[in-house]
């Protein structure tokens, strides 16, 4: 049932002779851990941003699998490696975008919210939460949102790497 | 009569809360996560820095008024 596509809507794809890692710039919200664990490989003041040249293929693979959105996806380039592989193990589709999140109809899971503070950058929140905003309440199932956490963001509240660029320190 | 576990559409216990220049406040049933400090937490009610000034980071210390 493999379909081969040349073609990837939504964003761009870079590839070694192993593995094709996948960019969806919409779904990032800038949880940091590409270019913190990897700069070698993905270095956001570079262009193209990013290298598969800097680093071994399974380390890609294991920097891919930390970004906690999809905006960082991966497959091997051989379809027949893809055969059996979770989703999970090519960082498909485990928190979905909040905008994507209207329709879900999934049991709410007693687990706890993940806050993350992430080294020198944003508030990443993960799990089934009420996020209230000037006046404005919106459940999230499964959501992840990115907070701001320097103060100088321009879409505030929530984080557009700002952080990065004025080199916010959390000391 | 029915418990509440009947409810298919439960909602969050977790409140994710942005205070107009003010912190983050956040209660309900969370892990935090500090990865710079290595330290990790459970508490029930929760008020972290957004406007990058705190002393006591990632946690508000009111700096924001100052």
């Amino acid at each position: 049932m493999e379909k081969a596509s040349n073609s990837f809507s939504g964003g761009r794809k870079y590839r070694n002779n192993d593995i094709t890692v996948y960019w969806k710039p919409d779904a990032c919200v800038h949880a940091s851990y590409c270019y913190r664990e990897l700069i070698e490989v993905f270095d956001p003041g570079r262009r193209p941003w990013v290298d598969m040249n800097g680093a071994e293929t399974d380390r890609i693979i294991e920097v891919v699998n930390m970004c906690p959105t999809e905006a960082l996806t991966w497959k091997w380039n051989d379809e027949e490696r893809n055969k059996g592989i979770s989703k999970d193990q090519t960082n498909h589709v485990i928190f979905r975008r909040p905008e994507l999140l209207g329709t879900m109809e999934q049991a709410v899971q007693e687990n706890p919210v993940s806050v993350k503070i992430m080294t020198d950058g944003p508030i990443v929140i993960k799990g089934d939460f009420t996020f209230q905003y000037g006046g404005n309440k919106k459940e999230f199932k499964e959501g992840i949102i990115s907070l701001c956490r320097c103060g100088t963001g321009y879409h505030l509240p929530f984080c557009d790497g700002t952080h990065r660029k004025i080199g916010f320190e959390d000391k | 009569m029915s418990n509440m576990e009947t409810n298919t559409e439960k909602k969050p216990v977790t409140l994710v809360e942005v205070i107009d220049d003010g912190p983050l406040k956040i209660t309900g049933n969370i892990i935090i996560k500090d990865l710079k400090r290595d330290v990790t937490e459970s508490p029930s009610e929760v008020y972290l820095c957004r406007c990058g000034r705190s002393e006591k980071k990632p946690y508000c210390d009111c700096s924001h008024k100052k």
